[in-house]
Order: C-alpha cells, then sequence, then structure tokens
C-alpha cells in the first residue's frame, strides 16, 4: 500500500488522502498543462468498483460523454494509481476533442456582471428578449409617433470596446457611434435618434397604407420605401420614396394600358410644380395626379378549393366537379369533362377502355379517371 | 368554354391580386388578346424598365398554353428580336411544361424569373448568350442600354420639368416605333388563326 501511495504521487502529486483510511481522495488532476479539482470516494473495503467520483463543474464538461468509458476503467482497474493513469489518458483525449470543436472560450465574468450593470442602466423594460448565452439582445423602443420598433444586439466577448453587430428595421443605414466604450443605453438613444429622423418618412407611407390601396408589398416592413398603389382596374403607380425626404416627388413607374396611363404621365411632368413639399405626400400625388386613389376593394376571399382546377369554375354545362386527386396532401377536384380533355392529350396518359391513366396536372402523382359511358 | 370561366377568374384575380411587378389586362372588345406589363426587378439590368407584353389566349386554353411575346424590345439571351420567349412552361409537352394548374399569372411570374436569371444553356439568341456566358460586364452594359432606351418611364423628380417633359416625350416616340414595327410585322401572323368572339 506504501508502495501504491508512493507511485500515486509520481503520477498525481496534487492528489492526497484526506483520512486516516484513504477512503477519501481529494486535488487536482493535471492534463495538458491544466489542472481540474477532483474528489474521489472510496468504499470502506476500499474497491474501486464501487468509488464515487466528483468533479468540478469544468472537469465534468470536459468529461461529458466520456462516463461510459471512466465507469468501465473503473472497474477493471486494480488500484487506484492505475486507475489515475487511465483517467489522465481520457482526460487527455477529451481535452484535444473539445479543443477540436469548442468555440472559443466564454468571456470572464466581468463581462456578464458589466452587462447586467449595463441593462440596467437602460432599463429592462426596454428589453424583449435575451438568449440564454447572453450574446443576442432585443430591445425596443417607441418613436414620438407611438410607432413601436425593435432593435437586435449581436454583442461579441470584446463589448464593450467593441460596438454590438446591429440589425434594424430601417430603411437607412444604421451604424452606431463609439466614442470609448458603447453601452447599451448609448446604442438605445443612438436607435432613438435614428427613428426620429425617419418619422416623416413612416408618416407619409403610413397614410398611404392606410388610405390608398397598396397592391405590393403586401405586408410592408418599416424599411420598404416602396409602394405599388392601385390606381383604378390594372392600373398602378409605384413609388419609391426617398427616406431622407418623404416630401419631394418619389420616383414614379406607372403600370397598365397606355390610354389611361399616358394621362397620367403627362399630368405628372405638366403639374409638378405645384408639388409642395409641405403637404402631405399622398395629397401632393393626388393633386399632381388629378386622381382619387380607390380605397381597398373589399376582397371577398371566396373558397376556391371546391372548384375544378382547370376551368376555375364550379359549375360547368351544369356538372360539377366530380374527380378528385386521390393524393391525401393534393386533393385538388376536377370536372370530369376538363380533367378528360387535358389527359387525352399527353402522350404520357394511357386508355384502357374507359379507364384512363395519367398524372394529376397539380401535384403529378398517378391519377385514374373513369368515364361513365352515359356522358360520352 | 373552359376558356371562358377561367379568363374571368384569372383576369379578376390578376385585378384585385396581381403578383409583384406585374400587371395585366384584358384588350377593350378582346377576350382573346391581353396586355401586360412587367417591371424589370432591382440588382437586374433591367431595373426601372417597364416591359410590354402580349397574351394571346388561344380558344383551347387551359388546355393549351396562352401565347406571350415581348412587345418592348429587351436584350435577353432567351427572348428572340421579335419578343418570342423561350421557356418550357410556354410550351404544351412532352416538349414543354404547360400544364393546366398554371395560369397567366405565374407565366408573368415565370417570365419575370427568367428576366433575373437568363438561361444561357437553352439560348434563342446565341450571341447574347455567348457575350452573357463568357463577357457578363458586355452583357449588363447593354442590356441596360436597351432598358434605358425601350424600356424607361422617365417621368418624374426632375427640378426643370420642361426639359424632363420633352426628353420623356422622346422617348416615348422611339419606343412606340419600334413596338408598332413589331406589331406590323406580326399582325399577318395573327391574323390567320381563327378569331373566335364567345
Amino acid at each position: 500500500m506504501a508502495a501504491g501511495f508512493g507511485s500515486l504521487l509520481r503520477e498525481c502529486p496534487l492528489l492526497l488522502p484526506q483520512n486516516r483510511e484513504k477512503s477519501v481522495y481529494e486535488g487536482f488532476v493535471t492534463a495538458q498543462g491544466k489542472d481540474f479539482h477532483i474528489r474521489i470516494l472510496l468504499p470502506v473495503d476500499l474497491q474501486l468498483k464501487n468509488a464515487r467520483i466528483q468533479c468540478s463543474l469544468q472537469l465534468k464538461k470536459v468529461l461529458s460523454g466520456y462516463q461510459q468509458i471512466l465507469k468501465q476503467r473503473l472497474q477493471h482497474s486494480s488500484d487506484l494509481v492505475s486507475f489515475m493513469v487511465e483517467l489522465k489518458t481520457v482526460l487527455e483525449a477529451a481535452l484535444k476533442n473539445t479543443r477540436e470543436f469548442q468555440s472559443p472560450a466564454l468571456p470572464p465574468p466581468q463581462h456578464y456582471s458589466g452587462l447586467i450593470r449595463d441593462i440596467e442602466t437602460l432599463g429592462w423594460n426596454k428589453v424583449v428578449f435575451v438568449d440564454p448565452t447572453f450574446t443576442t439582445i432585443k430591445l425596443k423602443a417607441e418613436d414620438s409617433c407611438g410607432r413601436h420598433h425593435q432593435i437586435t444586439l449581436k454583442l461579441n466577448p470584446k463589448y464593450p470596446t467593441e460596438p454590438p453587430d446591429c440589425l434594424v428595421d430601417l430603411p437607412v443605414q444604421f451604424t452606431v457611434l463609439v466614442d470609448t466604450q458603447s453601452s447599451l443605453l448609448s446604442i438605445h438613444r443612438q436607435f432613438l435618434a435614428a427613428l426620429e429622423s425617419l418619422k416623416a418618412f413612416w408618416n407619409a407611407l403610413d397614410e398611404i397604407d392606410e388610405k390608398t390601396w397598396v397592391l405590393e408589398p403586401e405586408k410592408p416592413t418599416r424599411s420598404a420605401t416602396m409602394r405599388r398603389i392601385a390606381v383604378g382596374n390594372n392600373v398602378s403607380i409605384n413609388v419609391e420614396v426617398d427616406p431622407r425626404h418623404p416630401t419631394m416627388p418619389p420616383e414614379c413607374f406607372f403600370l397598365g394600358p397606355d390610354h389611361v396611363v399616358n394621362p397620367l404621365k403627362m399630368k405628372l411632368n405638366s403639374n409638378i410644380h405645384m408639388w409642395d413639399p409641405e403637404a402631405s405626400l399622398l395629397q401632393n400625388l393626388k393633386e399632381v395626379l388629378e386622381i382619387d386613389f380607390p380605397s381597398r376593394e373589399a376582397l371577398h376571399k371566396s373558397d376556391f378549393s371546391m372548384d375544378c382546377g382547370i376551368c376555375y369554375a364550379y359549375r360547368l354545362h351544369g356538372a360539377i366537379p366530380d374527380q378528385v386527386c386521390d393524393d391525401s396532401r393534393c386533393g385538388q377536384p376536377f370536372h370530369q369533362a376538363c380533367l378528360y380533355e387535358w389527359l387525352r392529350g399527353l402522350p404520357s396518359s394511357r386508355q384502357s377502355y374507359n379507364v384512363i391513366f395519367g398524372e394529376c396536372p397539380y401535384c403529378n402523382k398517378q391519377i385514374t379517371l373513369k368515364m361513365s359511358l352515359k356522358k360520352s | 368554354m373552359q376558356r371562358a370561366s377561367r379568363l374571368k377568374r384569372e383576369l379578376h384575380l390578376l385585378t384585385t391580386e396581381p403578383p409583384p411587378g406585374i400587371t395585366c389586362w384584358q384588350n377593350e372588345g378582346h377576350l382573346d388578346y391581353l396586355r401586360a406589363q412587367i417591371l424589370g426587378s432591382s440588382d437586374t439590368p433591367y431595373e426601372k424598365g417597364v416591359f410590354d407584353l402580349e397574351v394571346v389566349v388561344p380558344v383551347r386554353y387551359p388546355f393549351e398554353p396562352p401565347k406571350i411575346r415581348f412587345l418592348t424590345p429587351i436584350y435577353h439571351p432567351n427572348i428572340d428580336s421579335s419578343g418570342r420567349i423561350c421557356l418550357d412552361v410556354l410550351r404544351l409537352p412532352p416538349k414543354g411544361a404547360w400544364r393546366p394548374s398554371l395560369n397567366i399569372a405565374t407565366l408573368l411570374t415565370s417570365i419575370q424569373m427568367l428576366m433575373n436569371e437568363p438561361n444561357p444553356d437553352d439560348p434563342l439568341m446565341a450571341d447574347i448568350s455567348s457575350e452573357y456566358k463568357y463577357n457578363k460586364q458586355a452583357f449588363l452594359r447593354n442590356a441596360r442600354q436597351w432598358t434605358e432606351k425601350y424600356a424607361s418611364q422617365t417621368t418624374m423628380a426632375s427640378e426643370n420639368p420642361d426639359e424632363e417633359n420633352h426628353q420623356s416625350e422622346a422617348s416615348q416616340v422611339k419606343g412606340s416605333n419600334a413596338s408598332q414595327k413589331r406589331k406590323g410585322s406580326n399582325m399577318s401572323g395573327f391574323s390567320k388563326k381563327p378569331c373566335s368572339k364567345t
């Protein structure tokens, strides 16, 4: 036993027995120049099989995934020394592997305490979201017109000496200015200032979104500078608003038939001198084009799912769609006459008596069409 | 029969929910002759261009695809000098990929996508295609020039409205000349086909 203890000292000089019975060892195991805190509890008979090993959090992390191997080694080791040799080998391997896969170490605790202080200065009520590693923070802000905005910050470990990456929904570039150190408070203030500077732009577009029929974008984001506004049947005007000069004439394109669009173009050209930067964008467009924009047509989104996928109607000469694609994800209905007309022209279909085998024009799955004889 | 009910529904949808950057409307008095416009997408050489197209809907539609052709000259590997478009969904199987689950809106969207992403391996214009493949800079320059020359709608936001007016008129005259010429050369082709009004 004394010899055993001597070799243990050689192998792990930092691991020492904690009691006379030598049933408790505590100390450090060294691998790759690093010391890991460990505690080994042996049962009364000092059999390794039933030993308990307590590891520091760090060691536990490194050894996670190797527990099975360690348990096995524990079973097979004749004494503590040989187990410690095994443990060291496993630890070396584990460290090598984690180094290859693991991203750079987490920043020191001061980083986080600083960050918490930072958030407290700003106020937690402005924080919408923080991810578990504190690398992504979302802040909210309200401009003086009551519009809600969000800014997403991606912090790197060098924060606050390096400013975070900011993701915003603004029509202009947003870069954070940093003097020596950035703080969330100053970023939030700069964000608010940027929001204020765009107030007129959003006022102009909000008025358009509210009072006209905007065909696209369907759900405009705060950064969207383009609007396609319906002028009349199949006539629309595309305006591209300069976020810095929202009251100046925007860039316009007209879409639609010439006989409607050309007069509009001419009016735009001849009335452009009437453009009044004091008035709102919508008001100006109305005055200059001498039109009233129609409001959104009440779209009765009728349910198309019952209609025939080929003729887009429900009733065709009195017939209703009675053929349905068998594929449950498709389930497209067709009139027998429509499906027959399509399938019979295809080289990929084949007919056997009154049954046609072909492909569903919607999902390409096999579709079978039985022609009822009375129809033909 | 199927054509009438389909067109009715399609035209309604094209009016109320047009695809992004696309308009399509019925020419007065014609059921089977539609006009369409595609706005060139940003970050393409067709940016800020408004391209006119004609859509002829055959009697057997939707069992046959509509015939779509550019009226505005466009510099593109897959669109020839008379505006014909090389695109599989515009042709019937087995050579093409038309099927009745497609419609005019999806075809126009496909054409818009073809404008954004030319397919030089299936060219209609061999010269433009090899230029697109081997001398992209020159292709972009030419395509942009054509867009400016034939498809631009210079209307707006100039400090001197008079001058602007003049310019846009000039370019409009040019543009309509070109499209008239094209229409003329193709009219004969269309008049041969039976024009059924239902």
